[in-house]
């Protein structure tokens, strides 16, 4: 009984970390090119800038399926504010005709569009993403 | 139109190999109207237009690292294909172009280009000024451009654009761009630029640079004014320093420029050299209101003969002004404006709206 009750306040414990803790990932479709990533990559990437992986241009969708991954993206991505970042995205597009990031408002449809391009890459929370085999974490961009 | 052939030509040989990525297209209109009055005025003429409604529309196609990109500006005083440009992705840092350009030695057009939206006060500097509306210095070329960027000094970024094209050509009214649409392959000859600065990080506005250009302009129309008369060509060198700070409530933009000018008339060589320069100011306000203002002066214009053919040229001007960034991607602006130009001077105010929408 007591050794029962051990497990269940164990299995409790690890379940609260486990839910507790939130971290927005990068993603790619499983067989992307895509090993890894820096941080200023990103930033560029999700900036409009060219990113080349094996000779091809990467291809950033904003995931904007959720209000506080929003907040994450413009925080710890791009360290801008939603002015800001468009003014950026404007000043790419007038100066040097640069593709801005696909803005994609639903997480189903983020998903459809990374299996669709191979050079497409994403973020995500963890959680929405950790257990299926066709997405690849790249890595992890903010966590909690 | 044959070298509009030629670019989409090289667009459909070199497509294939970007095969498997998919086609991306952006769209940007920046759109604007204007309203202006001159007053205090002793110039004979001025460049100033009553009203200008105008649409600025740009286009990307892109498809692995080729890039089809193109300006073109709609209004009710003109319309032009401004920029025409095939790309190829090089490195993540450099982008090699073919086609229609904006040379690279003029650091306002670099960062404005033709979008009202996107700069602050309503007018640019005179020495940036548009061939078609009096502009100086030729601006659009027929050529390659190649824009890279460099890691330097650590942290630090060297950003660079060269570049070599068909010149504008000289005409009784002003310099007149190769037009890609009506191409007209008589009298034509090159000039090169090119642009270097040093910024403090990847994504910083701030930083300093150096500018040089050298620009062969033929004459090419019938000759209207006694500067004009026996001209055969000019050979226009431009050497610059420039420096912007873009900081959180200020953002500080300056530029020098040494014109050297040597006009080959058929009997003669005159030479001739003189300095123009620039300073704006902004100031962010609360309300998304912005506050501006801009000096530019000159040295040596009063009797420059190159500056002859351009007379209403602004040899100095001070201009003031108030932005309202009404609502997102909306702007309304004031501005007044002293010029002095060769032949006179006059004051003016302008109104305008101005917007982005993708």
């Amino acid at each position: 009984m007591r050794r029962a009750f051990l497990y269940l306040l164990l299995l409790s414990v690890s379940g609260l970390l486990h839910g507790g803790q939130k971290s927005v990932v990068l993603i790619a479709r499983a067989d992307s090119k895509v090993s890894d990533l820096d941080s200023l990559t990103v930033r560029k990437l999700f900036m409009g800038w060219p990113v080349l992986v094996n000779g091809g241009p990467l291809h950033a969708i904003r995931n904007r399926s959720d209000e506080q991954l929003d907040e994450v993206f413009l925080q710890q991505v791009v360290a801008m504010s939603q002015s800001a970042y468009e003014r950026q995205i404007l000043t790419g597009l007038n100066r040097q005709g640069s593709i801005r990031p696909e803005d994609v408002t639903s997480q189903e449809r983020v998903l459809q569009e990374l299996l669709t391009d191979p050079n497409a890459v994403s973020f995500a929370w963890l959680r929405d993403v950790a257990h299926n085999p066709k997405i690849r974490v790249i890595r992890v961009l903010w966590s909690e | 139109m044959r070298t509009a052939y030629t670019l989409l030509l090289l667009a459909l040989v070199t497509a294939p190999l970007a095969r498997g990525d998919p086609l991306q297209a952006e769209f940007l209109l920046l759109p604007s109207a204007q309203a202006a009055g001159t007053f205090d005025r002793e110039a004979p003429v001025t460049q100033v237009q009553d009203e200008l409604l105008q649409a600025d529309m740009l286009l990307t196609l892109q498809k692995g690292r080729f890039k089809f990109f193109a300006e073109y500006l709609v209004s009710d005083h003109e319309s032009d294909l401004e920029r025409l440009q095939l790309g190829w992705q090089l490195t993540n840092d450099t982008i090699i172009w073919v086609g229609r350009y904006h040379q690279p030695s003029s650091v306002w057009n670099h960062d404005h280009h033709h979008g009202q939206y996107l700069q602050t006060s309503v007018t640019r500097p005179d020495i940036d000024e548009w061939e078609d509306l009096g502009g100086i210095l030729p601006q659009h070329f027929t050529g390659m451009l190649i824009e890279s960027g460099h890691p330097a000094f650590g942290s630090w970024r060297l950003r660079t654009a060269i570049a070599g094209g068909i010149a504008p050509q000289l005409q009784a009214d002003g310099l007149e761009p190769f037009d890609l649409l009506h191409p007209n392959f008589d009298r034509h000859t090159m000039g090169y630029q090119a642009r270097a600065s040093l910024h403090p990080s990847d994504f910083s506005e701030s930083g300093f640079g150096l500018l040089v250009a050298d620009d062969q302009l033929p004459w090419a129309g019938e000759p209207q004014t006694p500067a004009q008369v026996g001209l055969d060509h000019v050979d226009l060198r431009l050497i610059g320093a420039f420096g912007t700070y873009a900081g959180e409530k200020w953002n500080l933009q300056a530029t020098l420029y040494h014109a050297d000018a040597r006009l080959h008339y058929t009997t003669s060589l005159v030479n001739d050299d003189f300095d123009v320069w620039y300073l704006q100011a902004e100031r962010r306000l609360p309300h998304k209101l912005t506050a501006f203002g801009r000096w530019e002066d000159s040295f040596g214009t009063g009797d420059s003969q190159y500056l002859k053919l351009f007379t209403e040229f602004a040899r100095i001007r001070y201009t003031a002004g108030l932005r309202w960034d009404f609502v997102s991607r909306q702007a309304l602006t004031l501005q007044f404006e002293n010029t002095h130009t060769l032949n006179g001077s006059f004051d003016a105010v302008r109104l305008q709206w101005s917007a982005a929408f993708f």
